[in-house]
């Protein structure tokens, strides 16, 4: 960036400046504070205070039994609430070494899915907000609206579902869930073009994001980062692809990646993710089997004493639950990974360097959730 | 993928440091070490050259049945299948473990909140403060003994 000339008698009175951003700002999704530390319109410095939404999560897990656990896991990642109780369901289990039926697994996939491709809309709608982009919100939430609409119609619920238990899945999918859902998916693949045009191919959003916030390969290891934002980066590394879970070994779909991991490739994994989500979407409903859908549980869940970590790949990367049991029906210790407090974590580095503009597309372009960022 | 197993990573880490690794156990492709805190850092540092760049998570348990903490490095590879856990305990009195920001810049946030809530120091950490609580919060919410005199015990009618 080049610096523009300053008359002599000003320099000497020139000095850093600090900003606050946030932790009430439309752009940090939630309460996250930023200091930054300004030279000019250049940021040189950024210091992220989390915590505003600390509720001790991992205490209040502490002292609940097993399946007390699944509601509060909703509220980590508010978006993603079906992946969550997915993660933590599953860590459960391996602990247990419980067996989940067939049709159970189908059906996790499927919402899971589904959940993904509604995450991915609330990014993009609320990304398109940030920059300007009025319209793609109101595409998006529309989408998303559809998605709630047969959330609802399995769970009951459209934003907090509680839906998965410790051993299987507890209600059947309703009568017209196969065909509502295969109706939406129709629906939806014509819809993503529409985004390109409204969005993708537009010059004004490009020239915003293309060639910001670079985060180059090395860093992104090194930061554990996950997620579109590791696959921005170009290393091509998907939990579902290189560590299978459930039944994601038996679907075809691809792993995009980017080349330089700018916000422009964080932007372009994520628009491409949702059209692999619906193909992984329209195999499942193609093979769902008829069957149980809760497997043999006991009564009273009392893992084995035993520590765990264990690892799914949310919207928004490695979700991680690490549970140590003492044999009692509480866990002894419950810690979330949360993939965007991770992936924040690197924010000073990508984010250094830049104009104060281009800091509202950086911070969009990692896809926090600060529910899940704080616990 | 999946050049080096568990089994071998167990060897390497045990013939290299011997005593300092206090148990290990082997579950499915995971790697699990007890390992003495005087030697956790090279351990680590060891673990990384055999090829696990990726720093998952940095939990922190409270064994207050023994009167430690403990603190729980979890490794993977993203060119190797196999993964590790690295458990290391310090007593309540001096809970110092030696940080691991140097190989790991993951390590940070995971360390400030492991500081924060469960009270380990991680010595050589870059800007150890508290991260979820705010700066003037007492003690560490997620020791077991943990007291707030704003807490009221729920009792059932």
């Amino acid at each position: 960036m080049e610096q523009t000339e300053i008359i002599e008698p000003f320099q000497e009175t020139m000095e850093e400046m600090y900003v606050n951003m946030g932790p009430q700002h439309p752009s940090t999704h939630g309460v996250l504070r930023l200091m930054l530390k300004l030279d000019g319109e250049v940021v040189t410095e950024i210091t992220p205070y989390i915590g505003y939404l600390h509720r001790c999560h991992e205490k209040i897990g502490e002292n609940r039994i097993y399946t007390q656990v699944i509601p509060y896991t909703d509220r980590l990642d508010y978006l993603a609430s079906m992946y969550n109780n997915f993660g933590y369901v599953l860590t459960v289990e391996r602990l247990m070494g419980l067996q989940v039926p067939e049709r159970a697994e189908y059906m996790r996939v499927i919402l899971a899915e589904m959940q993904r491709i509604a995450s991915h809309l609330i990014w993009m709608g609320t990304f398109g907000l940030d920059l300007g982009n009025f319209t793609i919100f109101m595409y998006c939430f529309r989408e998303r609206e559809k998605i709630l609409d047969l959330f609802e119609s399995v769970s009951g619920q459209r934003l907090n579902y509680s839906f998965y238990r410790i051993g299987g899945m507890p209600l059947d999918l309703p009568d017209s869930f196969l065909t509502d859902c295969k109706a939406f998916l129709e629906w939806f693949k014509p819809r993503l073009p529409e985004y390109d045009a409204v969005m993708t191919d537009n010059i004004i959003f490009q020239k915003r994001v293309q060639g910001i916030g670079k985060l180059d390969q090395k860093a992104a290891i090194d930061y554990a980062i996950s997620g579109p934002m590791l696959r921005g980066s170009g290393i091509k590394w998907d939990l579902r692809r290189n560590d299978p879970y459930s039944i994601y070994d038996r679907f075809e779909f691809e792993v995009p990646v980017g080349s330089t991991g700018d916000v422009w490739d964080r932007y372009m994994v994520r628009r491409l993710e949702m059209a692999e989500s619906v193909k992984i979407v329209e195999q499942a409903l193609r093979d769902l089997p008829p069957g149980e859908i809760m497997g043999k549980v006991p009564k009273k869940l009392k893992p084995p004493a035993g520590d765990i970590y264990s690892r799914v790949e949310s919207p928004r990367g490695e979700l991680g639950f690490y549970v140590a049991s003492d044999g009692s029906e509480k866990p002894y210790r419950y810690k979330v990974r949360s993939p965007a407090f991770v992936n924040l974590s690197v924010l000073p580095v990508i984010g250094a360097g830049h104009l104060v503009a281009d800091m509202v597309a950086i911070l969009g372009s990692i896809d926090i959730v600060l529910g899940e960022v704080d616990r | 993928m999946g050049r080096i197993t568990p089994d071998e990573i167990i060897q390497a880490i045990m013939s290299q440091f011997g005593e300092a690794v206090k148990a290990s156990e082997i579950k499915g492709v995971e790697a699990r070490m007890d390992v003495d805190r005087g030697k956790s850092y090279e351990i680590l540092l060891a673990l990384k050259g055999m090829g696990f760049d990726y720093l998952n998570c940095v939990s922190s348990v409270d064994r207050i049945a023994s009167g430690d903490l403990e603190a729980v490095y979890n490794l993977s590879s993203l060119n190797e299948s196999a993964k590790a856990m690295v458990r290391v305990r310090v007593p309540r009195e001096d809970p110092v473990i030696r940080s691991v920001v140097p190989i790991w810049s993951a390590a940070n946030w995971h360390e400030r909140e492991a500081f924060d809530l469960m009270g380990i120091r991680f010595d050589g950490h870059p800007d150890l403060r508290r991260i979820l609580t705010s700066e003037d919060w007492v003690g560490h919410p997620l020791r077991k003994d943990y007291q707030d005199e704003r807490l009221v015990p729920y009792e059932p009618a």
